[in-house]
């Protein structure tokens, strides 16, 4: 490893194991600094260069095959940021957000295939996939925001059901009550089928220094560097007053409130920013593979990302990267367990909920609030012991702490 | 208007299946304040007791066992197993996260309802299983008017109708039913009258999971086929019901079952099928916007 972090000074022993002391709001500070991140990224783009030069000078082949599976993971991992900005920085629980992925594929074939018969080019292709996805964020968002927590999980699962129902559906003109909206020919989803030729983005096939570019390896790259756009507009926000807001919002809606903090507004922005970058990375998805599917708002995917950014922790960026690759790689190379894949998820993300609530690098409690006791002498004895667990930081590190993770550093102490 | 009285009768009948489980969701959401996504799979599981046991007694060629003995045993196994699945559920994935952030146990029960239809998927049958309906039952109609009804049709109605009101009975009338509204009023409250909560909540599982169980059946009985994909689309549509009644609320869920399936029949029959499914979730989302306690539930405050 070469990009130790600064802070770490002495010895390398010694380094890793203030590390893996640090515990997770301290793995989390360590893995989002740039020193970590920008050769994760790097590394990670020359991978696939690896594997065309192992084809190129070996028997081995499959290089084509693996930069797929990269791409894939890359797309995970985006989509797993993506609900990690409205899970869990602004706790929000979006059971409709795959249903966004959808929106942003199908935005985008139909203006960039022959369905309609419209070729778009990117820019503007971009700016409809934006803009049709933000309509559909504003259109669940504005009402359902307003709605208490549960009902938002009610709400969008509902959403995504309507979605899938409309896709699947409008592959002939509606009929309302006896009336037919719309002439007889209209197909706009092409039903079950999904929408085919779609056309990928104008993007060069060589480039020099690097020379042919395939396909895949393109779109690999292209994730990648939406990725590591999303990752560094995370953290950064994280450090601004929205970011304090939604942290705030999280950890206790009343006392945010209470500070003057406009909580629907806030709530909406995490929402339909969450839900536009989940329409670009579907965006993306269809250019990949020259398709738009009706499995694209399939429940079972919403659920497949949830894991990923539950098992790496919710409110952590390193973790949903982690989460994805974890639950990305492991299908394709242990393909005679494939029939048990959502049966492993489930078990997985019942067995994180109730023995790890908090993921691996989460720094989002969902952990059982010890209930309050019948006595006064058990509840300082609780307390007594939340102040002897408390890690021992000083002022202007608590502060940073704060600042760079959004973890409140105080232990949450809520009835 | 025969059409009409017809695809109200189918409504009712459609609409008693969606309250006996609305009834689970919303037992569970008074107690707990907990979205049980897998109870819709309960149901599922409990269809397939059912159908296992009516296979297993129909197809040993035991001639000699009447139907109605068969139906008999159905329920039996597919409540209790319902039941028993149900608090296996509470136990092993909702009751270490009783006190947790509300977001734990709704992702958990997620994980549930995941893994439920695909151990029934894995493990059971990934195509459809027929129910011997024509061995157990008679297949005949009743006719009133212009307007006609399966006799399984009947029973589904007059069951669901049935045990709604011994529940009723139950909760409002019995010594463990007013243990059970304690429970749900303030579960610390119900602690300190000397009320285990824990045994409350594990019954609550039992019941609402045995009505589920016993939705099954009926479903076997009336539509002779069931996968293990039913439970998604029913429990989704059954938890609307129990939104739109008021959640946490008995005879709101009862209302809400039954509107909802005169809703889908209707709109269905007089607008478009195609868009069946889409006017239950608008008018879901129409409820939850103009009057979210629901129709008959009491308007609750913010707790943040």
């Amino acid at each position: 490893m070469s990009g130790q972090p600064a802070v770490f000074d002495g010895e390398p022993g010694h380094a890793l194991k203030r590390f893996w002391e640090s515990g997770p709001s301290g793995w989390n500070r360590t893995l989002t600094r740039p020193v970590v991140l920008v050769p994760f990224f790097v590394g990670a783009a020359i991978v696939p260069l690896i594997l065309q030069y192992l084809e190129d000078n070996s028997s081995w082949i499959g290089a084509q095959y693996w930069t797929l599976i990269l791409a894939t993971c890359a797309m995970y991992a985006c989509l797993a940021v993506a609900l990690n900005l409205v899970v869990g920085y602004a706790g929000l629980l979006n059971l409709g957000f795959i249903a966004f992925f959808g929106i942003g594929s199908y935005a985008y074939a139909l203006v960039a295939s022959d369905q309609i018969h419209l070729h778009f080019p990117l820019w503007a292709a971009l700016l409809v996939v934006i803009v049709v996805t933000l309509a559909f964020a504003l259109l669940v968002g504005v009402p359902a925001l307003r709605l208490r927590g549960d009902y938002l999980a009610i709400v969008t699962l509902a959403f995504g059901l309507i979605m899938t129902n409309l896709i699947l559906d409008l592959d002939r003109p509606p009929v309302l009550a006896g009336h037919q909206f719309g002439p007889d020919g209209l197909n706009i989803t092409n039903g079950t089928n999904g929408l085919h030729n779609v056309a990928p983005f104008s993007l060069p096939t060589s480039l020099p220094l690097l020379g042919d570019i395939p396909h895949y390896r393109m779109y690999y790259w292209v994730f990648l560097g939406f990725l590591a756009l999303s990752i560094f507009c995370m953290l950064r926000w994280r450090n601004t007053r929205t970011g304090r807001a939604w942290v705030a919002i999280r950890e206790d809606e009343l006392a945010a409130r209470a500070m003057g903090v406009n909580i629907f507004k806030y709530r909406l922005l995490a929402f339909c920013t969450s839900a536009v970058m989940a329409g670009i990375v579907g965006m993306i998805d269809a250019a990949l593979v020259f398709n738009a599917y009706p499995e694209n708002f399939a429940v079972q995917q919403t659920v497949q990302v949830f894991v990923m950014a539950i098992l790496g922790g919710l409110g952590s960026l390193p973790g949903a990267i982690i989460g994805s690759i974890a639950f990305t790689i492991p299908p394709y190379v242990l393909q005679q367990f494939v029939f048990y894949k959502y049966l492993i998820i489930s078990v997985v993300l019942i067995a994180v909920m109730v023995f790890r609530p908090e993921g691996l690098l989460g720094t989002v409690s969902l952990r059982p609030r010890k209930a309050l006791g019948g006595t006064i002498e058990l509840l300082t004895a609780e307390s007594a012991e939340e102040v002897a667990e408390m890690p021992a930081v000083s002022g202007a590190d608590a502060a940073e702490i704060e600042a760079v993770t959004g973890e409140i550093v105080t232990p949450e102490q809520k009835a | 208007m025969g059409y009409f009285l017809q695809q109200l009768v189918n409504g009712l009948e459609l609409g008693s299946l969606y309250a006996l489980v609305a009834l689970g969701y919303t037992l569970i959401y008074g107690i707990l304040e907990l979205l049980n996504f897998a109870h819709g799979d309960v149901f599922m599981v409990g269809a397939f007791l059912a159908a296992g046991a009516a296979a297993a007694l129909v197809h040993n060629e035991i001639a000699a066992i009447p139907g109605g003995f068969v139906v008999v045993l159905m329920l039996l196994v597919a409540m209790g197993g319902a039941g028993v699945l149900g608090v296996a559920i509470e136990r092993v994935a909702y009751r270490p996260l009783r006190n947790a952030n509300r977001l734990a146990p709704l992702i958990t029960a997620i994980g549930v309802s995941l893994f439920l239809e695909n151990a029934v998927f894995v493990w059971v049958s990934p195509a459809p299983v027929l129910v011997p309906t024509n061995a157990l039952v008679s297949q005949g109609v009743i006719q009133a008017g212009s307007v006609a009804t399966p006799l399984t049709g009947l029973v589904l109605f007059a069951g669901a109708l049935a045990l709604m009101i011994a529940l009723d009975l139950f909760v409002f009338r019995t010594r463990f039913g007013s243990a059970m509204r304690a429970t749900a009023q303030d579960r610390e409250a119900a602690t300190f009258m000397g009320i285990d909560v824990d045994r409350v909540i594990m019954v609550t599982f039992f019941i609402a999971s045995a009505l589920a169980g016993l939705g099954g059946v009926l479903f076997g009985l009336r539509y002779a086929s069931v996968d293990f994909f039913m439970g998604y689309g029913l429990g989704i549509k059954a938890f609307t019901a129990a939104v739109i009644g008021g959640i946490g609320n008995i005879r709101g869920a009862m209302v809400g079952g039954l509107l909802l399936g005169v809703l889908e029949s209707l709109s269905g029959g007089f607008i478009s099928t195609q868009f069946q499914d889409t006017f239950v979730f608008l008018a879901l989302i129409a409820v939850l916007l103009l009057r979210p306690q629901g129709l008959l539930g009491q308007p609750v405050t913010d707790r943040a």
